[in-house]
């Protein structure tokens, strides 16, 4: 079942992701055709991702999203959807701002999942957005942390507070 | 035989060292450090070096060659860099870094030294 189908399933109750959507956004493989801005803090922002994912080998693509799991912009390779990443991406945060809460270690910074065939890493940008990065089983993940820094620094600068 | 802490500091006493790590090259983790500093973030430099790592085996895995890499020397305006993969079953996957002043390390003394905490690395 595609998440589109089950979002169609979920009715109105659940907000549409579609409503909230940035217009600019890149075309989704099941999405209809919009055109890719060429300039202004959107274009930016996925030129810092493109910049992450060539800076660090086994970097399959990123994704750039609200606190709330909606989708900013992205640059993964079609075939994986960015709205699914997006979630997914909210509920890593959470886990690790609730792990720090419970722990008294203070609050969320970043999450690594590291599965048989990949990894997948959750940066908090300024408190009210997140950077996920999805990398191949080889990726240096060491290296990651190291560059990811400056990346999310830049996005925090660039997003509205 | 010596644990990871023992091996890095005999390491740090070879003369001329500046820092050392352990690294392991399959994430650019260390497993161990020591030493560094502002001038040398050690943890970026094995980050970095566990691309040239990878970047070496995967051209001699190309031309075939069939080897195995003893130590890689990279030589700066002022430092040497030396880069050991470690050869035993247990050092699978993992190298030993060390950056050495230049001027105040000799540097057959230093590949020596570093082979010999290699041998006595347990882990």
């Amino acid at each position: 079942m595609t998440a589109r189908g089950r979002r169609t399933e979920a009715g109105a109750a659940l907000p549409r992701r579609n409503e909230r959507l940035a217009d600019d956004a890149p075309p989704h493989p099941a999405a209809e055709t919009r055109p890719v801005p060429v300039e202004g803090p959107l274009a930016t922002a996925r030129g810092l991702l493109s910049d992450l994912q060539l800076a660090v080998p086994g970097v399959r693509g990123c994704v750039l999203a609200g606190v709330d799991g909606l989708l900013i912009t992205h640059n993964l390779p079609g075939g994986r959807d960015a709205h699914d990443v997006s979630a997914l991406a909210a509920t890593t945060a959470g886990l690790g701002r609730q792990s720090g809460m419970a722990l008294g270690q203070g609050g969320f910074r970043d999450a690594t999942i590291r599965s048989l065939g990949g990894y997948f890493t959750v940066y908090l940008i300024g408190g009210h957005a997140l950077l996920a990065v999805l990398g191949d089983d080889g990726l240096n993940v060491a290296r990651l942390h190291i560059e990811a820094v400056p990346v999310v620094e830049k996005l925090a600068d660039l997003l509205p507070r | 035989m010596t644990n990871i802490d023992v091996t890095l500091k005999n390491i740090m006493s070879i003369e001329g060292a500046i820092a050392a790590a352990l690294v392991d090259y399959t994430s650019g983790m260390t497993l161990g450090v020591l030493g560094g500093g502002p001038d040398l973030d050690i943890t970026v430099a094995a980050a970095g070096n566990t691309d040239v790592v990878r970047a070496k085996l995967r051209t001699i895995q190309l031309l075939g060659l069939g080897e195995g890499i003893e130590d890689m020397l990279i030589t700066l305006d002022t430092q040497y860099h030396i880069i050991r993969p470690l050869r035993g079953a247990n050092g699978q996957g993992l190298f030993l870094y060390l950056a050495l002043s230049k001027s105040r390390s000799n540097l057959a003394l230093a590949r020596h030294h570093l082979r010999l905490a290699e041998e006595k690395l347990e882990l």
